[in-house]
């Protein structure tokens, strides 16, 4: 067990490449990391410092830990110059895997149902938060409903074990080719009114605009709500100041908090949705 | 001949005096990329650096500039805080009591929008236990008044650097920036003005565009440039005011490990600075560290003395 939290030297196992630009990648540890909590995120370090200078973040898709021995999935879009190099790394080729880092979803034992809403690669850490209510939370015995979209069906990721892990798993498509037609929100919007808030908890993950638009629905109603957000970082321990986003808590003066440390995990409410559209 | 470096090594004398500011060793952390200490302090013995440079401190709260703050660079990266911190109060409040658990020198880097404010922040840190020196940060090219236009102007720098001093028994060390035509004469005049000590460089100013979108990568347009990318040029500058100053001269820029931080010793500087490679290596400073102790031993170089400013630019070298 490493319990310095230093970046421990990774092994790809295998880097699968989904559709397009999706990949899969497991990597093997050599030492176990603390056990990531859902919503947590851990620095890729691709040691490259010409091509690629600082690490990237990624959230948790899986982790297995055997005894000494522990493996860690992430799943992945070629975005820019980081992924796309990851993208060419082959089985056998080592990284840094620093973390894991920040703050995980709050979790909520005795709810009757947790919904999750993932637009995207926001599948990854809302099917890790399932996985984790399903196998790791013992007292929780309620519902797990998923919204999952996606452009098209061939970027539904990670189907396989959303279906075998939730109660129900809701899809849409940009384009219709599976499922609800339209955005994901919209699809949720829909069923919004069945749901009971002090019953419920939700979860979300995707891109800002999607995130924009959820808090817009929720306007007026009481379920709590919990988003996953991203943005650029350099360190990810809290220390450049790089990765901030703009919050408000009622009855102060806004201010900007790091995603690293003070998230990546925030109550929707939380956060200032006119200044919070970077990359989507 | 090698052997296994012992911390503290007795046969190893690492420590340095830099305008009556003692440390243990000439590794320190640069501002802005160590937080408070508190950030890293779960990968680095604090113990072991030669001093703490904290994040820039202002007399008053500031939000720092609106998000994206950072762009990767080739072999970098821009920033455009814009000097985010809680202010001296806060910081003297909530953030020093940490750093005060350790051995270590604590360097407070401030930061005014007038020449006023700087004298402020330093009367208070005057009188503040538990605050060795303090960097004058006359530099930061992500703000709209203070920063930068203080160190490219010698009349400012003059000004800025004579009302901390007079403000301050601690040793004070100006940081300048590389954003100007002939930095010797800004350091010659800071040193004029009384300053202790003067470190640099500062980030060096820059932009990057995001073509599909034809939109500039950091909200702000402009930040500044840090790591390996700027060590050249650092070293560069680091070479020239040492040539023309006679305080001590701290290097910073793109020091990502023991062989960088040589040479800046090398050429001069009496101490160094480790910035953005804090970000891609959490223990950067402690590597760096030992890679000095190390090639001392392998150099049979007992003091770190013996090794600062012994760049040999003679005729033999083609």
């Amino acid at each position: 067990m490493n319990h310095s939290g230093l970046p421990v030297p990774g092994k790809i196992v295998s880097n699968r490449q989904l559709i397009n630009e999706h990949y899969l990648m497991t990597v093997n540890l050599p030492e176990p990391i603390m056990n990531p909590l859902p919503g947590q995120f851990i620095m890729v370090m691709l040691n490259r410092r010409g091509e690629v200078f600082l690490g990237r973040p990624f959230s948790i898709y899986n982790y297995n830990r055997r005894r000494n021995k522990a493996t860690i999935d992430i799943l992945y879009q070629v975005v820019g110059r980081g992924t796309r190099l990851m993208a060419e790394l082959e089985r056998g080729d080592t990284l840094g895997i620093f973390g894991p880092h920040g703050k995980s979803f709050d979790m909520f034992p005795h709810v009757r149902n947790v919904v999750l809403i993932a637009g995207g690669m926001g599948v990854a850490p809302i099917s890790y938060l399932a996985s984790y209510y399903k196998n790791n939370i013992k007292a929780f015995n309620g519902n797990i409903i998923c919204y999952s979209g996606a452009r098209t069906s061939d970027h539904l990721l990670g189907m396989d074990r959303l279906i075998a892990t939730c109660s129900s798993v809701h899809i849409s498509t940009d384009d219709g080719s599976a499922g609800y037609c339209g955005a994901v929100t919209e699809l949720f919007a829909g069923e919004l009114p069945g749901y009971v808030p002090d019953q419920c908890v939700l979860y979300a993950c995707g891109p800002s605009p999607m995130l924009k638009r959820l808090s817009e629905i929720l306007k007026g109603h009481a379920i709590p709500c919990q988003v996953l957000l991203e943005q650029r970082m350099a360190c990810g321990v809290g220390a450049c100041l790089g990765c901030v986003v703009e919050v408000i808590h009622a009855g102060e003066e806004s201010q900007y908090a790091r995603v690293c440390v003070d998230g990546p995990v925030f109550d929707i409410r939380d956060i200032n949705w006119n200044t919070t559209l970077g990359e989507s | 001949m090698t052997r296994a470096v012992k911390e503290n090594d007795p046969q190893t004398n690492l420590s340095v005096n830099i305008g009556g500011l003692l440390l243990k060793n000439p590794v320190m952390t640069a501002s802005g990329t160590f937080g408070y200490g508190e950030e890293y302090a779960p990968y680095v013995d604090i113990n072991r650096l030669g001093a703490v440079i904290v994040k820039g401190v202002s007399l008053h709260p500031r939000r720092g500039n609106p998000p994206p703050r950072i762009m990767e660079t080739a072999c970098g990266m821009l920033n455009a805080i814009g000097l985010q911190n809680p202010g001296v109060h806060v910081f003297v409040r909530d953030k020093l009591p940490f750093l005060k658990q350790f051995d270590v020198a604590v360097v407070v880097n401030i930061f005014g929008e007038t020449v006023d404010e700087y004298k402020r922040i330093a009367e208070i840190l005057n009188r503040t236990e538990g605050v060795h020196a303090l960097e004058v940060n006359i530099s930061c090219p992500n703000v709209e008044k203070g920063g930068m236009s203080f160190g490219a102007d010698p009349k400012a720098a003059f000004e800025v650097t004579r009302g901390v001093k007079g403000a301050t028994h601690l040793p004070v060390m100006v940081k300048l920036t590389p954003n100007v035509t002939d930095i010797g004469e800004i350091a010659e005049t800071v040193q004029a003005a009384g300053a202790d000590v003067i470190s640099l460089i500062n980030t060096i100013a820059g932009m990057s565009v995001d073509v599909e979108n034809r939109k500039p990568n950091l909200q702000r347009v402009t930040g500044g440039l840090s790591g390996p990318a700027i060590k050249p040029v650092a070293l560069r500058m680091v070479r020239e005011v040492t040539k023309r100053v006679s305080v001590p001269v701290v290097g910073v820029g793109g020091i990502t490990n023991a062989s960088d931080a040589l040479e800046f010793l090398i050429v001069g500087a009496r101490a160094i600075q480790v910035g953005s490679a804090n970000f891609v290596n959490p223990r950067a400073t402690m590597d760096i560290l030992e890679g000095i102790e190390e090639y001392m031993v392998r150099h049979r170089i007992r003091d770190i003395q013996a090794l600062i400013g012994t760049l040999n630019e003679g005729e033999d070298i083609c």
